[in-house]
């Protein structure tokens, strides 16, 4: 939004430079930070519609769509309440409501779910999913909770310590191990490791699992090995790879290695 | 809890401008600070001056000694600066130092205004609050003595360009001084504390190290006694002044400007943005 110069590189946000377009670039932008930013002395609806004219749009507009955004987080019967007292939960949705009030087409979300219980971050993924469900517009969501952007984003780009880990749409990065699968077997289990290993399938133990790769997802040799072990084949599936997963893995890879 | 879609549409809407955004944010601000301290503040003061001014005027025009100057008794005593001192802090007090410290600042600076935009509006609502507080309680009262026929229209006249004159010179200095000292804290309390405590320490110090080393220049770093210098001289009183008014008139007016200079560089080193 231009609050921060660049240390380095360039910057282009829906085709203007925020260092030399400021303006244009918040114009266009909504914003939800992660710290608490309220006036606790307005009401929620005095906030939002406040909120929006300073976004420019003319009061009669801005009253109309705070009452609609508020209405649409949730908070239509507290709008007239203080926001001081207002519960976290409550917070949370007001700040959505004070980013979207203007209507922007690239709303920036920082920890929506920061602070809110289970039911709460639910219902806040929830309404984030049914913003973007109505196309038009684009979200960035910012969050240290990798579980909240299962199922809700495209797009991600992991950053770990400052460094870029992996970026790329949510689907590909998570199929590059189309064929790894999980087993769980019932006898002996370094016996069955090592038959595998006769067939060319290398077996990584995790806790009471093992995860395999089968290059063509052809399942027989997990069979064969124990056939041969006489060990029990409890389960045999494909392993869920979540993006927590992806995180952990690339964090524990050496430096420099990108993920495409 | 209701999820509907909100119909939107104000993407096709023709915002408004910059000075429109910044309107609203004085107006919010001028709301803002309508306390009931400083309402109570305000009235005092418009009632005093009001009474003073047509008391005053009413004897001098029996006694056949009225002038300009006889419009000058509310600026008589320092009474009438130190209202302007207490409304100055109710109102500037908490103009910055509330944002910081709610850390609203973030949402205003991720609209589409300005540093300078935000600082324009935050120094216009305080300092319409200082007029209303310094100009108006002069030309009601005398108003008051037009329309009771106690003073001739012209003399009226010059005495309210005179109560201008002061009123915004003084508003100047006020705001300046709220918006820098309110920049430097996060609390509300501590900025009045600071306003109070910088200008009655001056009152003190001023005539005190004046005396004590015989330097009457040092009398000008008295606010209160530079706008009583500066009144006196703009309500025709021909001396002695305790400051020469039209120094005294500069020092106010580029003081209150560097403040407020100060202010906003203040606020551009805030960090609003990152945790």
């Amino acid at each position: 939004m231009g609050l921060l110069p660049p240390s380095s590189g360039n910057l282009s946000v829906l085709g203007h430079n925020p260092q030399t377009e400021p303006l244009r670039v918040r114009e266009q932008v909504g914003y939800m930070p992660e710290h608490d930013c309220l006036m606790p002395d307005l009401s929620g609806i005095g906030f939002v519609a406040y909120m929006g004219m300073v976004s420019g749009l003319p009061r009669e507009m801005a009253m109309s769509r705070a009452h609609e955004v508020l209405e649409f987080v949730g908070l239509k019967e507290q709008r007239y309440r203080k926001i001081n007292e207002y519960s976290v939960g409550m917070r949370q949705r007001v700040k959505l409501a004070q980013a979207i009030v203007h209507d922007p087409p690239l709303c920036l979300l920082d920890e929506p779910t920061s602070g809110l219980d289970p039911e709460g971050r639910e219902e806040m993924l929830g309404l984030i999913a049914a913003l973007a469900r109505l196309g038009g517009r684009s979200f960035v969501l910012s969050t240290h909770l990798l579980p909240d952007t299962e199922g809700l984003v495209d797009q991600v780009l992991l950053l770990n310590a400052g460094k870029l880990l992996a970026a790329g749409p949510v689907e590909r990065l998570l199929s590059t191990q189309k064929h790894e699968t999980v087993v769980r077997v019932r006898g002996d289990v370094t016996g069955f490791v090592t038959a595998l290993s006769q067939r060319g399938v290398q077996a990584q133990v995790q806790g009471s699992e093992l995860r395999i790769v089968l290059p063509t997802g052809d399942t027989r040799p997990v069979f064969e090995a124990a056939n041969d072990t006489h060990t029990q084949v409890r389960y045999l599936g494909p392993a869920v790879r979540t993006i927590e997963d992806l995180f952990l893995t690339l964090a524990e890879e050496p430096p420099g290695k990108v993920a495409p | 809890m209701s999820i509907s879609a909100p119909r939107y549409g104000a993407a096709s809407v023709v915002r408004t401008t910059r000075f429109h955004r910044a309107l609203a944010i004085v107006r919010r601000e001028l709301l803002r600070r309508s306390g009931v301290g400083t309402i109570l503040v305000v009235a005092l003061t418009y009632l005093a001056v009001t009474l003073v001014l047509t008391i005053n005027t009413e004897f001098a025009s029996l006694v056949g000694t009225l002038s300009l100057s006889t419009f000058e008794t509310p600026y008589a005593s320092p009474v009438w600066p130190f209202l302007m001192l207490i409304v100055a802090t109710s109102v500037g007090a908490g103009s910055l130092a509330e944002d910081v410290g709610n850390r609203s600042i973030t949402l205003y600076l991720s609209r589409p205004i300005q540093l300078v935009d935000y600082l324009a509006a935050k120094a216009a609502a305080t300092g319409s609050w200082l007029v209303i507080a310094s100009v108006g309680p002069g030309l009601l009262g005398l108003a008051v003595i037009l329309v009771l026929g106690w003073a001739p229209a012209s003399l009226v006249l010059s005495g309210a360009a005179a109560f201008v004159a002061v009123g915004f010179l003084a508003s100047i200095f006020f705001t300046g001084l709220a918006l820098a000292l309110s920049s430097l804290t996060t609390r509300t309390l501590y900025a009045g504390v600071a306003i109070f405590g910088v200008v009655l320490s001056l009152e003190i110090a001023a005539p005190l190290v004046s005396g004590l080393t015989g330097n009457s220049s040092v009398a000008y770093a008295s606010p209160v006694t530079d706008i009583l210098s500066v009144a006196q001289r703009a309500f025709g009183i021909s001396g002695p002044y305790a400051t020469d008014p039209v120094t005294s008139a500069l020092i106010l007016g580029l003081v209150g400007a560097f403040f407020a200079f100060f202010a906003g560089w203040r606020m551009s080193r805030v960090e609003v943005v990152g945790e």
